[in-house]
């Protein structure tokens, strides 16, 4: 059996199309992220949340009505997973353990009849909250860059630079459909945390992979074809590898469709960005990352040599 | 062969090493099973038989993670600022006043407290020793010393903290000190996050201080009264507690003195007749003047002739004009100079006590203390406030003892304590010297109870009392014999997840991987045909292999964690179609199978090692700037990535090396 074999599509002479593509989804997603920006979880903000679970259903319009009539005015308050179950947060972090006590005990009063038990409870303190977001941002900058080193090793410069643009781009992508998502179907509760920080960086190491992979048989190639133009060979690497790509992408895929369906609360939001990383990952290995390399190498007109490789013309 | 013979050996052991590193994970699960079938005298049975399998399988076993196993998980932060308040040789309103701002300051940033205090000190023209230092000390070495003081401090909370908890009695906790101001406390299978506070943030100093003089007492509440009532005249020395009793309100005495009675008793012995309630109208201060009608709502009076002059005739806007503050404090004959303040005013006679011109008539050398429960008066419930020297007599150091037991003459929950040698001594003297007067037992600054010491006490011996339960008690006696934490601890980040959330989580992530076991081993042989097959053998062995050296390093396993576990099964399968692929092209060259299969593996290598390597990067970043579950997912990822390499790059081909050589066929698909 055989997927996509022996394909010969032009990739690389497309690539102003898939510039284009990539370009108006991040537009998009930037725009909605400024009207609408994606909410921070208490990881990074600092607050206390408590999930809750009732013996009987509750009504979430009636719970928000008793909050904000005891000193919680806009509290966020979602169900999670069915109607006994609720999802209630706030900014707030009182001293010690007086927020979730006062919830608690609101919620006491005025359910008298309805037993809950409190299944999790989360503080975080504003400090702690500044201080993941910081590390958020180095660990995605430090891998990065981490990646960009060593691809600068492996392959030339340019490549490294190549996949890093292309990396750089998944994950706007990513954040961009995470926030176009998010404006579409509110239930998928999105929000960053510090899981979805975890999907991030896995889908930066993913996407990596993917182009790599595309990179190592170019790399081949240009060794095997010497005579040809970059670009054919750039084309004649991608289609090659292209069952493989696909294939690897769609069982890592099916494999987070599984997390994303039996996965639970704690993961939806985690398989779901990552579904989105594989999609874009392979999307930009495959369109982006080689296109990035031969403009640049058109424009540059072979200013960085290949370690003692050779060098390849540049004619169109 | 022999290249075979090797990685067959190689292979072999490394399995034997997994399974036996598992296999403690899979006993405890099975002796506990096991465990929970038997009741009563079969379970004691059981866990006398099997108490050593038990421990070590627990200890041995695949710990789970909080998410998965419900628990508390707690970051706590030394109050360093709290702690220069309390060290400070001077307290001014100045340093106050800075030490308030570096609070706010610091709630959201880190930088060295010290620093901060020096710079803004200076810039008022002060120096750190004329706070901390002598005056011939120079500037460095001060700040050096308060440095050193802080470090510690922190140092001796850590050990108080690991103490406390150790006795608490969960299973397994962890602590570690993180950075140089912060610990990390991890309690699984705790569901009870109150008490876990209360153990964790109290500072637990224990101090013995007497009362003062309840005349004196009163004078300085008058001072109060009339600072709040604007008035301006000097209180009176003909003002004496024994010349106005009741103030303010309706209430009779009688139902409180008896309760007074109760709640003050303790090892020292008190006399019950004096506060009978046939006594009610002689005061528990030095005098015998009987004065007054407890019934009716009498007045307080300026001068001792005018009695006349009720406060039931003045209307309720009067007597809080005149008397604001014994409208909130109440004052009872037969009660001392004890406050008694209805629970719903205690915020407010809070605040009123620490207005700086209320604060200007306390004096230095007194301080006024809440009782730490509340007592019930016709239905109210109400707090005491008492009148109490600052200074303490004796505080907890000479704590040596302490246990919680029931007091059988009054069946309530009491934590009795043994004090060292020196400090019986002192207590003795203590005792000795204040005869009929009250000592109070004030725990972080909360009066338990300020029983009356009715003669010398030479045993050494003292009890607090005033818990609502034996829970409470206990508490206070790992506190106690904990130690007292040095500085104030904050807990800055708490999780708290229950067990059936947990219980649910381990549910959902066992599914999810053997779903996607599935569809991935599925499609192999689909796809790859017997190739296919051999390649599902190997993930197999992979996740063996990766339970095995989780086991090895006894490392946590979270849900995030069987997350990276299933993303590495995706991932192996990925390492396979590398290979796999190569073999296919090859095969369309026409080339004999086993070549086709050595030029696959190793063409497909530098891919391999590349792409692999890359993930390893963002695998160890999370690791490092992550926390608790995510650092879990990233250890699985990590762990799943090397094994996988090893699996699919030398399982499958020495596989595929033997089959061929016994002639197999081995299709590619």
């Amino acid at each position: 059996m055989r997927i996509l074999h022996n394909t010969n599509i032009d990739f690389l002479g497309k690539r102003k199309i898939f510039y284009i593509v990539s370009v108006s989804i991040i537009i998009i997603g930037m725009i909605l992220l400024y009207l609408k920006p994606i909410p921070l979880g208490i990881d990074f903000l600092g607050g206390t949340e408590l999930q809750v679970k009732f013996a009987n259903d509750v009504n979430i319009g009636e719970i928000r009505d008793i909050m904000d009539k005891n000193d919680f005015p806009g509290m966020e308050i979602k169900s999670m997973g069915g109607p006994k179950f609720v999802l209630l947060r706030t900014p707030l972090q009182g001293e010690g353990q007086t927020v979730s006590d006062k919830i608690i005990s609101v919620l006491k009063t005025n359910f008298p009849d309805n037993t809950f038990s409190v299944e999790r409870i989360d503080k975080v303190g504003p400090k702690i909250g500044a201080e993941l977001r910081t590390k958020a941002l180095f660990a995605v900058v430090f891998s990065l860059l981490g990646i960009l080193i060593y691809l600068a090793f492996r392959f030339q410069l340019i490549y490294a630079f190549g996949a890093v643009i292309a990396l750089f781009h998944d994950v706007l992508i990513t954040v961009s459909a995470v926030a176009i998502f998010d404006a579409l179907i509110p239930s998928l509760k999105l929000e960053l945390n510090q899981t979805m920080l975890a999907a991030f960086l896995t889908l930066i190491g993913f996407s990596a992979n993917d182009t790599v992979i595309i990179f190592d048989r170019i790399r081949e190639n240009i060794k095997l074809f010497k005579n040809e133009d970059i670009q054919t060979v750039m084309n004649k690497s991608v289609n090659a590898t292209l069952s493989r790509t696909v294939i690897t992408s769609g069982t890592v895929f099916l494999t987070v469709l599984v997390l994303f369906i039996f996965g639970g609360e704690v993961l939806r939001g985690f398989s779901f960005t990552f579904g989105i990383g594989i999609i874009t990952g392979t999307y930009s290995s495959v369109f982006v990352a080689s296109s990035i390399v031969v403009d640049w190498k058109n424009r540059v007109h072979d200013k960085f040599t290949i370690k003692g490789k050779t060098k390849l013309s540049t004619a169109k | 062969m022999k290249k075979n013979l090797a990685r067959i050996v190689l292979t072999g052991v490394f399995i034997l090493f997994a399974i036996w590193f598992i296999y403690p994970t899979y006993r405890d699960n099975q002796l506990n099973k096991e465990l929970a079938t038997k009741t009563g005298q079969d379970s004691v049975d059981f866990i006398t038989n099997y108490g050593d399998k038990l421990k070590k399988s627990r200890e041995d076993r695949i710990k789970l993670g909080l998410d998965l196993k419900g628990g508390m998980y707690v970051v706590l932060d030394v109050d360093v600022i709290k702690f220069l308040e309390d060290i400070a040789k001077k307290k001014d309103d100045i340093l106050i006043g800075i030490l308030g701002e570096l609070k706010e300051q610091t709630k959201t940033t880190d930088l060295p407290i010290i620093d901060l205090l020096v710079t803004k000190l200076n810039s008022r023209g002060l120096t750190l020793k004329s706070y901390y230092g002598g005056d011939r000390d120079d500037a460095k070495a001060v700040e050096k010393k308060l440095n050193d003081e802080i470090d510690n401090a922190i140092d001796i909370a850590v050990r108080v903290v690991r103490t406390r908890v150790d006795q608490y009695g969960v299973a397994e906790p962890q602590l570690q000190k993180i950075g140089n101001k912060r610990i990390i406390v991890e309690l699984p299978g705790v569901n009870n996050p109150d008490e876990v506070r209360k153990l964790l943030q109290g500072t637990a100093l224990l101090q013995f201080q007497l009362l003062k003089d309840p005349a004196i007492t009163y004078k300085v509440m008058q001072s109060i009264n009339k600072v709040l009532a604007g008035d301006t005249t000097q209180v009176s020395s003909n003002d004496t507690l024994k010349s106005n009793s009741l103030a303010g309100t309706k209430e009779t005495i009688k139902k409180d003195t008896t309760k007074i009675t109760k709640k003050d008793t303790a090892n020292l012995k008190s006399d019950k007749k004096e506060k009978s309630k046939t006594d009610t109208k002689k005061d528990t201060t030095k005098s015998k003047k009987d004065t007054v009608k407890n019934k009716d709502t009498s007045a307080i009076n300026t001068d001792t002739a005018s009695a006349q002059d009720s406060i039931a005739n003045m209307s309720i806007e009067e007597r809080k004009k005149k008397f604001p503050f014994f409208m909130l404090v109440k004052l009872y004959e037969g009660g001392g100079a004890d406050g008694y303040v209805e629970e719903n005013d205690k915020p407010q006679v809070d605040f009123i006590l620490k207005r700086a011109d209320v604060k200007a008539v306390i004096p230095s050398d007194m301080v006024f203390l809440w009782s730490q429960k509340t007592i019930d008066i016709e239905g109210k419930k109400y707090f005491i406030l008492y009148g109490i020297k600052k200074d303490a007599e004796l505080t907890g150091k000479v704590v040596e003892e302490a246990k919680s037991t029931i007091d059988p003459q009054t069946n309530s929950p009491v934590v009795t304590m043994g004090m060292s040698s020196e400090g019986a001594r002192e207590w003795a003297r203590i005792t000795g010297a204040n005869i009929n007067k009250r000592c109070a037992i004030v725990l972080d600054g909360i009066v338990y109870s300020a029983p009356v010491i009715k003669s010398k006490i030479t045993g050494g011996s003292s009890q607090i009392e005033g818990m609502a339960n034996i829970q409470e008690a206990k508490l206070l006696e790992i506190v106690l014999k904990a130690g007292a934490l040095p500085a104030p601890l904050k807990i800055i980040e708490e999780r708290s997840i229950g067990p059936s959330l947990g219980e649910d989580s381990i549910n959902k992530g066992l599914t999810s991987s053997m779903g996607a076991l599935l569809l991935v081993a599925l499609f192999m042989i689909v796809y790859y045909k017997f190739g296919g097959g051999v390649a599902d053998f190997a993930l197999l062995i992979n996740v063996l292999f990766v339970v095995g050296v989780m086991a090895a390093f006894k490392a946590t396993l979270t849900l995030p964690g069987i997350a990276g576990l299933i993303l590495t099964l995706g991932m192996a399968v990925d390492t396979n179609v590398l290979i796999f692929e190569r073999i296919r092209e090859e095969q369309n060259s026409g080339k004999p199978l086993r070549t086709c299969i050595d030029i696959g593996y190793k063409k497909a290598f530098s891919a391999i090692i590349d792409s692999h390597l890359t993930s390893v990067i963002t695998g160890i970043i999370l690791y490092q700037f992550g926390t608790g579950p995510i650092q879990g997912f990233a250890l699985t990822l990590l762990i799943g990535i090397v094994v996988n390499l090893f699996s699919a790059i030398v399982i499958t081909h020495f596989i595929f090396d033997i089959l061929i050589e016994k002639g197999k066929q081995i299709s590619f698909g």
